[in-house]
């Protein structure tokens, strides 16, 4: 018997979880991605003083599970000074976690670019900036999403853990609705189905930006690019896919 | 009159060399793969550089690219020293800008293309012009148009690279190399990676550029062509020159064992 009923009086403490884990999770999505390219890009540059501290940061985040890392962030930062209240200590350790992982699949998309392109542009006389922003950057991005996607789908997931050091979240609300109401199976399944939105929705655009990262095809021999409709401005920017 | 000679200097009397390597080599680990070599390339001259593989006529091109530092000798460039300078009678290794300035007049293409894949002919072409020259779009646009005219692919400037053949490709790279109006083209195998079907196209567009006077370097397998198209071929063998000429006589007359054994391999294979 499956009391919706039940669900539907506990609204109130499922949509404040809901709220918290989106915020947490895109806050920690946000500083991984962006710590992670930082981190990426000190492991890679010239001269390579930073590649060995990266590599020991980025092996630390692998070897420790992340609930450590928020106890360490929660009970262990005052002893050190740090006082952070639950949900900053949980967007803390989400985003230095996952930065670990991030920075691993930067270097990787990095380093699957031939290295004849960067002897190309570099025979063109183009700067390592400009290198490193036309070239290998649309390049890195366009490798890296699939598994980009992926690993934000996993810090997601894990970000159940936050609940432990007492978030608010997704997963802390629907224990505390079983515990009101000695139901179970409602609010976990409740709040798994919502897990699984926002992940479902994280992968979609995933494919979404993949799509569209991917080349646009060349004009079909026979458009006629003066002609402006609506239809014709489509076909230019989206033309139907060539073989091949 | 050998008075006449004392008095003025060869490097008065010769012609400036486009390119010249005194005595280069290079060593990777504990491999010498190429042994002071003398190397030099004057104005519109065509030299192509022909030897088995391992031989080092590749790494004698990115040398003279600086792609490899080379360890010992000189490199000149339109007679200026290459990636080193004389710093208190120390030789340093220069700046990555100073590096680009003395390379700016050398254009390379390579044997697997390079060419960008998230950008079309037309961007792989005028993606220096803009961000090297400062060229805006549309004049960029104009002048690579142009480039990709000169090798017979104005029609696919709006084509990627994955939907282009090889010659294709071969050839956007070359417009891309010629848009930078360099004075000098190296090549480094430029038809190794093609189905046979498609070496001629690429190779037409090399030999147009000889007839207009482009100084270049070929390292190529392409023995026929190099008869046909060098002034000089030269032949390396284990990290050495072993002969050079004219392509008549050396391809008639080989003077060395190493060469004659070389072209008799070839021979057997091409010629039934």
């Amino acid at each position: 018997m499956f009391d919706i009923a039940l669900l539907w009086e506990a609204r109130g403490l499922i949509l404040q979880g809901l709220w918290n884990t989106l915020w947490i999770c895109f806050l920690g999505c946000l500083l991984a991605l962006s710590f992670g390219i930082v981190l990426a890009a000190l492991r890679l540059a010239n001269p390579r003083i930073f590649g060995y501290p990266v590599a020991c940061y980025v092996e630390i985040c692998r070897g420790i599970p992340l609930l450590i890392l928020l106890f360490l962030l929660y009970y262990g930062g005052p002893s050190i000074g740090l006082r952070l209240n639950a949900e900053v200590a949980g967007v803390t350790g989400i985003g230095l976690y996952g930065a670990g992982y991030f920075a691993e699949i930067y270097r990787s998309g990095f380093k699957s670019i031939p290295k004849g392109q960067l002897e190309a542009a570099r025979m063109l006389g183009i700067s390592p900036w400009h290198t490193l922003i036309g070239i290998q950057v649309p390049q890195m991005a366009r490798l890296i999403v699939p598994s980009g996607t992926n690993q934000l789908i996993v810090l997601v997931k894990e970000s159940a853990l936050i609940s432990i050091i007492s978030v608010d979240d997704l997963t802390k609300n629907a224990t505390a609705i079983v515990n009101q109401t000695f139901q179970v199976i409602e609010p976990y399944l409740a709040v798994a189905l919502l897990y699984w939105l926002i992940i479902e929705l994280i992968a979609r655009s995933g494919y979404a930006l993949e799509k569209r990262l991917a080349n646009r095809q060349p004009r079909q021999q026979g458009a006629t690019p003066h002609a402006n409709g609506p239809e014709a401005l489509t076909a230019i920017v989206y033309p139907p896919k060539s073989d091949g | 009159m050998p008075m006449a000679q004392k008095l003025s200097p060869p490097s008065f009397t010769r012609q400036k060399a486009m390119v010249e390597a005194q005595g280069i080599s290079k060593q990777f680990g504990n491999l010498e793969v190429l042994t002071t070599i003398d190397f030099r390339l004057d104005s519109s001259e065509v030299v192509c550089v022909i030897g088995p593989s391992g031989s080092g006529k590749s790494t004698l091109l990115r040398c003279l690219a600086f792609l490899e530092p080379y360890d010992h000798g000189s490199v000149y460039i339109d007679g200026q020293l290459l990636g080193y300078e004389d710093r208190g009678g120390k030789r340093v290794r220069t700046s990555e800008k100073r590096v680009d300035q003395v390379r700016a007049s050398v254009g390379m293409v390579f044997q697997h293309f390079n060419l960008w894949p998230h950008r079309t002919a037309l961007e792989n072409v005028t993606e220096a012009l803009r961000l090297v020259n400062g060229l805006s779009r549309r004049d960029a646009d104009v002048e690579g148009t142009a480039m990709l005219e000169q090798v017979g692919l104005a029609d696919h400037a709006g084509h990627f690279p994955e939907s282009l053949s090889g010659g294709q490709k071969q050839r956007v790279a070359i417009a891309r190399a010629l848009a930078m109006k360099p004075k000098v083209m190296l090549f480094d195998e430029p038809t190794s990676a093609l189905d046979p079907e498609l070496v001629g196209e690429v190779l037409d567009v090399v030999k147009k550029l000889a007839a207009d006077g482009m100084t270049m370097v070929i390292v190529t397998h392409e023995m026929g062509f190099a008869a046909k198209v060098a002034d000089r071929v030269i032949f390396m063998d284990q990290g050495r020159v072993v002969e050079s000429g004219p392509p008549n006589t050396l391809f008639r007359q080989p003077k060395s064992e190493r060469l004659q054994q070389f072209l008799n391999t070839w021979r057997e294979r091409h010629i039934d």
